[in-house]
């Protein structure tokens, strides 16, 4: 097995400093390079970067509210702290590119077990398909890299919550990819982006990198 | 109607030179095997073929199709894992339920690399598993590895692939980081430990494979 191909530690610790949530330095310069500065793979990450936005603000809010008893707090509470992460790493990834957080109103999504499990089951599925939508588009393999193994804890996040609700934790044999225009829609259905003032446009300021 | 895209990129005209070349490699692998002394490993049924592979050579169809053999040969270890498991009788409750829903994605999804490759699929390696798809605490320790690998294999060769290719792995990637995370609540262990899911080097997988005794030849 001498032979046998394998990682030449430089890439492999790149990744990993990279996944490890250790600062994503590699990718801030591949944004740095990216050519298109409005495009490609700045909007991809500013793209995630609202759907972390939104995660981590609900799963911080229903953290903190005392609706939430058992596992599904543990839930909560873990899933804040990782969507808070993904928050971070992208941010700093992008750096002044980066997109300012939206303002959220979750309504009573957060007050009751019920309707918190069935928004979290909503929004950690579509976080999955909203990922795969995007990483066979992105350029940089240093994104690409990070944005899978986001991609992945997405996918045990809905696992879990699925597992807590009673639903099937992997109900097909594979995920769906959704683009970014059928995410935008389904994020706004539901309802939890409140109006922006600083817009004069009439369009919320979401995804435009 | 992604199947037809799978094929077109992965099986390109040249079949029978690329078999060839394959086997010839193959030959050349197995023939150093040989001469240092060495069993047939589970590595070396993992990359018989590819000997000179580098993991980070850039992007390309042929390296797909090296690839998605390694990808192929992990869903065929689960599935016939799991499949062996739900049959032989050993568990029950949610733990059969997972062995019987897991089986049967990773079946299909063998059988999506076997469609997307298809003659330049390698064969089916032999396994046995000895106590593990019987006894329940051995199988889901066993399950657990496994999923846990697989993530880590598909992120850790997610960059490696073209982007058409990435496509394919991308919609199995996360079905694995669900079964994950599903067998992990089954038996009380955090379903997403960290935020970022480590990537695993081709190298690090094979140990790990190697390390479970279940790939025989």
């Amino acid at each position: 097995l001498a032979d046998a191909p394998s990682t030449p530690s430089a890439v492999a610790g790149t990744r990993r400093a990279l996944l490890a949530g250790a600062g994503l330095g590699a990718i801030a310069l591949a944004i740095a390079d990216d050519a298109a500065a409005q495009g490609g793979d700045t909007e991809i990450l500013n793209f995630a970067l609202t759907l972390e936005y939104l995660t981590a603000a609900f799963y911080t809010e229903a953290a903190q509210g005392g609706a939430l008893s058992g596992e599904t707090a543990e839930f909560a509470r873990v899933v804040a702290g990782h969507e808070r992460a993904h928050v971070d790493a992208l941010r700093n990834a992008l750096g002044g590119k980066a997109t300012a957080a939206p303002r959220f109103d979750f309504g009573g999504a957060t007050d009751s077990m019920a309707r918190f499990l069935r928004t979290a089951v909503k929004l950690e599925d579509l976080s999955v398909f909203a990922y795969k939508g995007q990483a066979p588009l992105v350029r940089s393999d240093a994104v690409l890299a990070a944005a899978l193994g986001i991609h992945a804890v997405e996918a045990r996040h809905a696992a879990w919550i699925r597992e807590i609700a009673g639903l099937p934790p992997a109900p097909r044999a594979y995920d769906r990819a959704l683009d970014r225009t059928a995410v935008v829609d389904m994020v706004v259905a539901t309802g939890f982006l409140a109006p922006t003032p600083t817009t004069t446009s009439g369009q919320p300021p979401l995804f435009t990198g | 109607m992604a199947r037809e895209v799978r094929v077109e990129v992965l099986d390109p005209g040249a079949t029978t030179a690329a078999a060839q070349d394959d086997g010839e490699s193959r030959q050349r692998f197995l023939g150093r095997v040989i001469v240092a002394g060495g069993a047939l490993t589970a590595g070396g049924v993992l990359v018989a073929g590819l000997p000179r592979l580098a993991e980070s050579a850039p992007p390309s169809r042929e390296q797909d199709v090296h690839i998605l053999n390694f990808a192929a040969t992990l869903e065929y270890l689960q599935a016939a894992f799991f499949t062996e498991a739900e049959v032989r009788g050993g568990l029950s409750g949610p733990t059969l339920e997972f062995a019987r829903v897991v089986g049967a994605h990773e079946r299909a999804h063998g059988g999506l690399f076997e469609h997307a490759l298809g003659r330049r699929i390698r064969g089916k390696p032999r396994f046995d598993f000895g106590d593990s798809t019987a006894d329940v605490e051995r199988f889901q320790a066993a399950a657990m590895l496994l999923e846990d690998l697989a993530v880590g294999a598909y992120d850790g060769q997610g960059p490696n692939l073209t982007r058409e290719a990435l496509t394919v792995a991308a919609r199995i990637v996360s079905v694995e980081a669900r079964h994950a995370a599903w067998i992990r609540t089954i038996i009380g262990r955090p379903p997403a430990p960290r935020p970022f899911d480590p990537p695993q080097s081709r190298q690090e997988v094979l140990q790990a494979v190697d390390q479970t005794g279940f790939l025989v030849g």
